[in-house]
């Protein structure tokens, strides 16, 4: 019974709480509503239950629960006082009883006591009609009082007797007193029945009363220490795994993969929010990463542009000088030496148009497209963009390309980029006359394709290693190197899942290894198939 | 007794739309466009004046300047060079080259400074036509 208690005015408190939040809840969406919205552009709104709200009705629950706790312990101690009061009076009831009955003993041994005993009865009578209150629960009041003044009337009859000498025979007058002795013994009996029930009944009481008390406040007890422990529970699993997801998501950041971070719970908070800043942030440095990897591309068309311009030199001097004598000569020539020298001016001014698009195609600021693309094609692409840098700088390129690659995800401008970057590089450091190599094959990494970059020049010492993927980084003098190109191709390659690594040594050369996930779209897994084997020689 | 010139760049229309453009002066021309060859034609034959571009894949301009230079200082060199190579050019100059001609260049600025060339060989050419 006492258990059920308990569960209703928990189930009670539950509900009324539950009230409480949701108004709670309504009203903070009223207000916050259009703020939130204004940011954050989900098309179905949760509720807002804020880590505040949590604590704050997890500790008025907790101290609701205490304040209960310590009322039924207050009422329950007001209870046992009262029945130790009941108790008491039930001693006091039985002691006088007993005292009555031990005067009447007296009377008809020793023919007085009569007056003594009809005080204590008195008196109790008093008692128990001051006490009307309490004892009409647990006796049969009207009964009792009765039995009192029954008891008295016969002690007053008894005395009536004994007053009056004369009058009445001895036969019936002793007649009658062995009648009044036996109602009195009988009515006397009757009052010390009643008494011993009292008694019990106080005793009962006040044990029933006793363990009440222990059991109430046990189960008070370990409800509340679990009901505790259940919000702090609660809690920490909602921090703990909101901290969680913050780290996953930073350590993805950290290797380039700008995100946003997605909630995995219908409800928003403070981790909502900071969430949502921390997607600002991260599209703001994924726009700056634009920004920088568009100027290093600027930057990267500088370089290209001397090798092109004296490139350009080429067609145009053929095409002025082929121009000039078909002027000079026209008349003189054969309709077939004119032809040739047409044929000859239009095909140089293909090949400087070419050198003019592909530069300008790689300069182009171009959104990103991810498609199923040729790694392969890529770098032939890249070693066409390098080509005349790399016969200004008098240098010797060996591309191998495996053959039956599996096709990678990626964006093609933007994997140029990285190329060109690292073969820029890897030119910067190798002599006239020296060597590079660029392998493209399956990495060891199953599911990945990787392309090398080897050169055999300085190679980079271990206190500059750090560094060198740093934004602005550079060793190169001014004006020669910027030194974003490292920075912005680890975060190209980064956004597009794979990893550049270095391997140096200091005079041997240096390795840049990019590693790219294959595609793993089904309609996009057709081999790259062929394969190449080409050498530039200068 | 014509005046023999060699001319060699690597890009052959160069050679082939030149050299009746020169033939026209009364020279005897001859033209490359693999330095090789060219060089060991100059080990053959001595030339009065080599037309070379300064910039070509295998062997430079600047190495054909030395190679005809160690065999007769008479020779005159005429380089051609490039956008912005001033500091070739200047190079070139010291180590005893004629003249230079940059590219893009009319059929006539060559002629001239062949002209200018012949001269200083003590050979007045006059163009034909
Ligand atoms: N292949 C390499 N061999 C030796 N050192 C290298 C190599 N690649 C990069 N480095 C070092 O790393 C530094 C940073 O390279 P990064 O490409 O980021 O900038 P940069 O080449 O100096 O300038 P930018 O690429 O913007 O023109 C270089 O300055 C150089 O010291
Ligand atoms: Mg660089």
């Amino acid at each position: 019974m006492m258990k059920d208690c308990i569960d209703k005015r928990y189930k009670c408190v539950l509900q009324w709480l539950k009230k409480l939040i949701d108004k709670q809840i309504d009203q903070r969406e009223e207000t916050k509503g259009a703020g939130i919205e204004a940011v954050e552009k989900t098309p179905k709104k949760p509720y807002r239950f804020t880590i505040k709200a949590h604590i704050y009705v997890g500790f008025v629950v907790t101290f609701i629960l205490a304040l209960g706790i310590g009322a039924s312990m207050l009422l329950t101690m007001v209870k046992m006082e009262k029945g130790l009061q009941l108790s008491e009076f039930a001693n006091n009831f039985y002691a006088s009883v007993s005292q009555a009955r031990s005067f009447e003993k007296d009377y008809f041994l020793y023919g007085s006591g009569i007056k003594e005993s009809k005080q204590v009865i008195k008196k109790l009578e008093k008692q128990v009609i001051t006490h009307y209150g309490e004892l009409k629960k647990h006796i049969d009041y009207e009964n009792s009082i009765g039995l009192l003044e029954k008891y008295v009337k016969l002690l007053e009859n008894m005395e009536e007797l004994d007053r009056v000498k004369n009058g009445f025979d001895q036969l019936d007058k002793a007649q009658r007193k062995e009648r009044l002795q036996k109602e009195l013994k009988q009515c006397g009996s009757m009052l010390i029945n009643s008494a011993e029930k009292l008694l019990s009944k106080g005793s009962d009481a006040t044990e029933r009363l006793i363990i009440h008390f222990r059991t109430v406040h046990l189960y008070a007890l370990v409800f509340l220490i679990f009901f505790m422990l259940f919000i702090s529970h609660l809690l920490g699993k909602r921090v703990l795994r909101a901290i969680n997801l913050f780290s996953k998501y930073s350590t993805l950041m950290a290797n380039g993969q700008y995100t946003t971070i997605m909630s995995d719970h219908n409800y928003n908070d403070e981790f909502s929010d900071l969430s949502m800043a921390i997607d600002y942030l991260i599209k703001e440095l994924d726009r700056q990463q634009q920004i920088l990897a568009q100027s290093q591309k600027l930057r990267a068309v500088g370089t290209l542009t001397s090798g092109i311009a004296h490139e350009l030199n080429n067609p145009i001097n053929n095409i002025t000088l082929t121009a000039h004598m078909l002027l000079e000569d026209y008349s003189d020539l054969s309709d077939e030496e004119r032809i040739d020298m047409v044929r000859d001016l239009t095909d140089e001014a293909g090949r400087a148009r070419n050198i003019v698009r592909n530069l300008l195609d790689f300069a182009r600021e171009s959104e990103t497209i991810m498609e199923p693309i040729c790694i392969g094609g890529v770098l032939r692409d890249t070693l066409k963009l390098t080509g005349n840098q790399i016969k200004l700088a008098g240098v010797n390129v060996d591309l191998k390309i495996a053959p039956n690659l599996p096709r990678i995800h990626g964006d093609r401008h933007q994997l140029e980029q990285v190329f060109l970057n690292l073969l820029l590089n890897a030119l910067d450091v190798t002599r006239k006359g020296g060597h590079l190599k660029i392998h493209v094959g399956p990495s060891e990494e199953p599911n990945f394709v990787s392309v090398k970059v080897i050169d055999y020049g300085t190679g980079i010492p271990d206190h500059i290693l750090h560094h060198i993927f740093d934004p602005f980084f550079t060793t190169k003098s001014k004006g020669k190197g910027t030194g974003l190109g490292l920075s912005v191709s680890q975060g190209i390659i980064a956004k597009h899942g794979g990893q550049i690594t270095v391997d140096t040594k200091v005079n041997r050369g240096t390795t840049f290894t990019v590693k790219l996930p294959i595609t793993t779209i089904p309609a996009d897994l057709a081999k790259c198939s062929e394969g190449v084997n080409l050498s530039i020689a200068t | 007794m014509n005046l023999k010139i060699l001319l060699l760049d690597d890009e052959p229309i160069v050679g082939k739309r030149l050299k009746p453009a020169i033939i026209k002066l009364g020279c005897d021309v001859e033209v490359f466009d693999n330095p090789a060859k060219a060089l060991k034609r100059i080990d053959e034959e001595a030339f009065d004046i080599v037309v070379t571009d300064i910039r070509m894949d295998e062997i430079d301009g600047l190495e054909v300047l030395e190679h005809v230079m160690n065999k007769s200082v008479r020779t005159k060199v005429i380089m051609i060079t490039g956008y912005a190579m001033m500091e070739l050019a200047r190079q070139a100059m010291e180590k005893g080259a004629f003249d230079f001609i940059a590219k893009p260049f009319k059929p006539d600025d060559l002629r001239n400074v062949i002209i200018k060339a012949a001269e200083t060989l003590g050979v007045r050419l006059k163009e034909q036509g």
